[in-house]
């Protein structure tokens, strides 16, 4: 008897909804069996992972507030991965969206204006459209591969904020450590509920959501940029511009990262630092992926990597796990869920051994 | 802010000790056990920065007879992170709360005015609050002794300082280091190369080997891992720890060392907060008890009359006589910051972005 | 020793990483497969290659089981996406999320502690050889290994049968299929053979170059590599030269900053990377160039038969 993997005639629906479920509970069940090795009680360990980091006012605006930029770049990065346009410079995207964002705040902010908050959006969007504006003409113009160019670029960007955050624009009372000023209140986004951290940055995200969902689903855009990535040879013959899907695409990208990076300086951080992000660029893939490159999917996945990052913490502060807890988990999940995936293209089918014949004797 | 010595220790603790209970503190019950939260922004480790932390919270736990419990969290790396785990900390009860590093304090400085019931101390900071201490090593007393063995031990005249960022602490405390091998060696001179990274030891290591390239033939600058002392045994010239003590890997060419001590700093934070009596407080120590510094070893082969060239300047600082940033002090470009006999006042050396004269490299522009 | 010396040397011990990862991506990449996991997998090698040489004392066991915990992970990728069709790029990256926390994990005894370095009886024996001793041993064996390695594989992939039934697959699996090639298993192997590459490339960072441990210690390298093989248009021989071009400009920035050269370090620090960039533009404007050497079914899935 032995297990087959046979292809369905369509895809189940059912298991685009089970899947990610059962990849959880497998996540879980090896949770469970770590935890127990480690002699941790598995229901606190549970409960510490998947309840504590929420139960909390605080906490719910923690989740929303650290998913918020996950959800608006993996959006801008999912339009991207339809159309093939592999965009992995979100990082470096997102920082030279904090520096051109950061030179409004820090110019006109301490003056003062209802106008200063939006000038900063339009400022970070331009910043990281410019930034993956770069590796669009490389590719457009030179065939230059875009994996590689934004990669490089997020380097080059994470060294030209240290440059300024280490001299330029460093804050001339801070005893010459590595930060700029406070951002002045007029540079800093409005806190939505009273004792948390969540800020108005989120119904960016949300309107980002809606406009994506249309784009992809309803406009002709979209629909050219499936086409592009499905088929190069078939877009073309079809009369789409591949080249303007690919500027779409990178663009789509910049332009989210570029704001969710105003979204760090103008909420959580209210400065600048030398690093602005925990490696959101770079987990927004996952989470566009997670999302199967569905807005709604998009925003389930980024608040789930959210839960992840707030479990992390909560486990180091009540079970004494060690921090690389996080990733270790991340990492387990994503696999789970990558695998559980197959299952809605494929059955599994259990093949019956060979009977043996017995010999009839008359 | 006064220089610590012996002296001045004694009279502040003394002073303390008299001082009546602080505003809205009061003592711990018999059996009520503190709460301590200690941050980490990087992983906890053998030696380094934040094992010089480690062990400071360790013995205080150790050594408090149960009386206080410690809750660690390490690699916290980004500051928004920080402010939600100092809050949760705060939020379950943790009555003091100490940051490590200085990328810490700017969200303590924010998040101190909104949990008054808690203590916060942070490890360097601009200025106290009300429930917000901060504490800082002089680490330039360490600097300043162990570039007295430099300056002697070159025969190249060379030194070589690998940074990793151009923070303040780093600045001054290289300053130091020239500083003291001049006093005994004006032709000394020294490379500097920042790796731009707080922890990639490979990157670390091709520095070292550009520095001794190019003539460096004693090493200091690189603290949290023994990278450099390593190289420095692969290349056979001399390494000095700076704030870490790597002899236990380094076994034959690591010339001496200074550590950093932050026990006093978590056990007078605690011991405060149990006896009701915290106050925010500045502290910046540099050598002596209590204080925050702590030469190390030293090498076999460094000769004796280094050794008390090095007692005898140690003591000088001890005793308050004197200052490693006395004048005349002159910048790269020549010219005189600090007049002939005048002192750097501390404010001005806490915020140095300056380099001595005789420093080969960069720092970054306002 | 002189200061070009000295530059040459440090530029190959720099690119040494690089070539290893390099080479065991391309060969990945192709039989078609996009494995975006080697940080992780480097990692992954580097933190068993400590345990093991810390626990022994024996430096080349280290390597060893480091490339057999690369192709370990490289492994869990394999069946992913050869048997259960996930899509590459994902799988990749959480391969690369996975070994990063799992090393983190794994390496937390061994944080800041140093190996013991012994010192080595071969490096004394090759030291004696007359005339050039002196020089060869200023090498470490494993990067003339890699030198090695890198005749290996460009053998592999244009001399011999099975780097071109390889470089099919790559090309077209489905008209490899159709003439009998076991499509996944080639593929797996070359996958298997990326993460063992990858896996003695981190083994190098930490245990022969640095002895030390570090979370995260691989600091891009492997991203690095990742980009080297687009860069190299998927030839070995500019895989190596990448590597070592990359490394260069690495190791002129520190050079130069130990000079006194006024630059802000920043700048010098962001040279190799866009360095990188540049070549890429000057290389990739041949699109036919490119095209030869770009296997056609780099990162698709192919529906065959198992």
């Amino acid at each position: 008897m032995k297990l087959k993997l046979e292809r369905r005639v369509a895809p189940s629906q059912i298991m685009q909804y089970l899947s990610p479920l059962l990849a959880v509970g497998l996540t879980a069940l090896t949770g469970l069996c770590m935890f127990i090795a480690m002699g941790k009680d598995p229901a606190t360990a549970f409960y510490v992972f998947a309840v504590q980091p929420i139960e909390n006012l605080y906490g719910v605006g923690e989740l929303l507030i650290k998913a918020s930029p996950l959800i608006l770049i993996g959006l801008g990065l999912a339009v991207g991965f339809r159309a093939n346009v592999w965009n992995i410079g979100a990082e470096g995207q997102l920082t030279v969206g904090v520096i051109f964002s950061g030179v409004v705040a820090l110019h006109y902010g301490p003056q003062g204006g209802s106008w200063v908050l939006p000038a900063m959006v339009v400022a970070g969007a331009f910043g990281g459209m410019l930034w993956s504006a770069i590796p669009a003409f490389l590719r457009t113009r030179f065939n230059a591969n875009e994996i590689l160019t934004s990669l490089m670029l997020t380097y080059v960007a994470q060294l030209w904020l240290s440059y300024l955050i280490y001299g330029p624009w460093r804050d001339p009372n801070g005893f010459n450590f590595p930060q700029s000023e406070p951002l002045a209140p007029s540079a800093l986004f409005p806190i939505l509920i009273e004792g948390t951290r969540l800020n108005a940055s989120v119904l960016i995200t949300l309107a980002a959501v809606v406009f994506t969902w249309f784009i992809l689903k309803r406009s002709f855009v979209g629909y050219q940029l499936q086409v592009v990535g499905l088929s190069e040879p078939a877009a073309r013959y079809a009369g789409f511009n591949g080249r303007r899907a690919v500027w779409i695409a990178m663009l789509a990208g910049g332009v989210a990262s570029g704001i969710a990076g105003v979204g760090e300086i103008a909420g959580p951080l209210g400065q600048l630092f030398p690093t602005a992000s925990p490696g959101y660029g770079f987990a927004a893939i996952i989470v566009a992926f997670l999302g199967r490159l569905q807005p709604i999917g998009i925003v389930l996945g980024g608040l789930l990597i959210s839960l992840l990052y707030l479990s992390g913490e909560a486990a180091q502060m009540t079970l004494n796990l060690p921090s690389a807890i996080t990733g270790l988990f991340q990492g387990v999940l994503l696999f789970f869920l990558l695998g559980a995936d197959i299952l809605i293209t494929y059955r599994i089918r259990v093949i019956p051994g060979t009977v043996k014949l017995k010999k009839v004797t008359a | 802010m006064f220089s610590m010595t012996r002296r001045n220790f004694l009279r502040s603790s003394a002073a303390g000790a008299t001082i009546g209970l602080g505003p809205g503190l009061k003592a711990f019950a018999q059996n009520e056990v503190l709460k301590v939260g200690v941050v980490h922004q990087g992983p906890i480790a053998e030696n380094g920065w934040e094992a010089f932390h480690a062990r400071a919270w360790r013995s205080l736990e150790s050594k408090s007879g149960g009386k206080v419990k410690v809750t660690v969290l390490d690699n916290v790396q980004q500051a928004q992170d920080a402010e939600r785990v100092f809050r949760q900390l705060a939020a379950q009860g943790h009555q003091l709360i100490m940051g490590t590093t200085f990328s810490q304090y700017a969200t303590l400085r924010k998040l101190a005015p909104t949990l008054p019931k808690t203590k916060f101390e942070c490890c360097a900071g601009i200025g106290t609050l009300d429930n917000l201490g901060v504490f800082e090593a002089r680490s330039y007393e360490g600097t300043y002794l162990t570039g007295i063995a430099a300056g002697k031990m070159t025969k190249s005249n060379v030194l070589g300082w690998v940074g990793a960022f151009p923070v303040p602490q780093v600045i001054y405390g290289l300053n130091a280091f020239m500083l003291g091998a001049r006093s005994v060696n004006p032709n000394a001179v020294c490379k500097l190369i920042w790796a731009n990274a707080w922890s990639d030891p490979a990157k670390e290591k091709d520095a070292i080997n550009a520095l001794v390239s190019q003539g460096a033939d004693v090493l200091s600058g690189s603290p949290n891992t023994p990278v450099q002392g390593l190289a420095a045994e692969e290349k056979g010239v001399w390494s000095i720890g700076s704030s870490g003590d790597f002899s236990a890997f380094v076994k034959n060419r690591q010339l001496t060392s200074f550590e950093l001590d932050w026990t006093s700093a978590y056990a007078e934070a605690a011991q405060g907060v149990i006896d009701g009596k915290w106050k925010a407080e500045s502290k910046w120590r540099g050598l002596g008890p209590g204080g925050f510094v702590r030469m190390t070893t030293q090498n076999a082969a460094l000769p004796a009359e280094v050794r008390a060239l090095m007692a005898e300047k140690e003591k000088a600082i001890l005793e308050g006589k004197f200052h490693p940033f006395t004048g005349e002090i002159k910048d790269q470009s020549g010219k005189v910051r600090v007049a002939a006999g005048a002192t750097m006042p501390d404010a001005e050396l806490r915020s140095i972005d300056w380099l001595v004269e005789g420093i080969q490299g960069q720092l970054p522009r306002t | 020793m002189d200061t070009l010396s000295a530059i040459v040397i440090a530029t190959l011990v720099a690119g040494t990483p690089l070539v290893y990862a390099g080479l065991g991506e391309l060969v990945t990449e192709k039989s078609g497969m996009l494995n975006l996991g080697v940080e992780g997998m480097m990692l992954f090698g580097a933190v068993t290659a400590f345990a093991v040489t810390h626990a022994t004392h024996n430096l080349w066991l280290g390597v060893l089981f480091a490339a057999f915990a690369g192709a370990v992970l490289a492994a869990i990728f394999a069946l992913l996406t050869l048997t259960l069709k996930a899509n590459q790029v994902a799988s990749g990256l959480a391969l690369a999320i996975f070994g990063a926390g799992a090393s983190a994990f794994l390496g937390k005894p061994y944080v800041g502690v140093a190996l013991a370095r012994e010192p080595s009886e071969l490096a004394a024996w090759v030291s004696g050889i007359p005339l050039i001793g002196s020089t060869l041993v200023l090498l470490h064996p494993l990067i003339y290994l890699s030198w090695a390695a890198f005749g290996g594989v460009f053998w592999f992939l244009y001399s011999t049968r099975a780097g071109l039934v390889l470089r099919a697959v790559g090309e077209s699996p489905a008209s490899a299929h159709s003439i009998g090639y076991p499509v996944n298993t080639v593929r797996l192997y070359a996958v298997l053979f990326g993460g063992a590459m990858a896996g003695i490339a981190g083994a190098y960072l930490a245990v022969v170059y640095t002895s030390l441990w570090v979370e995260g210690m691989t600091a891009g390298r492997g991203w690095i590599a990742l980009s080297l093989v687009v860069f190299a248009t998927w030839r070995p021989e500019r895989v190596l030269l990448g590597a070592y071009l990359f490394g260069g400009m690495t190791t002129v920035q520190l050079f130069a900053q130990g000079a006194g050269i006024p630059v802000p370090p920043e700048m010098m620090s962001a040279l190799p990377y866009l360095a990188t960039i540049v070549v890429l533009v000057l290389i990739s404007r041949n699109p036919t160039l490119v095209q030869l050497n770009a296997p056609a079914s780099l990162g698709k899935l192919f529906h065959g038969e198992a």
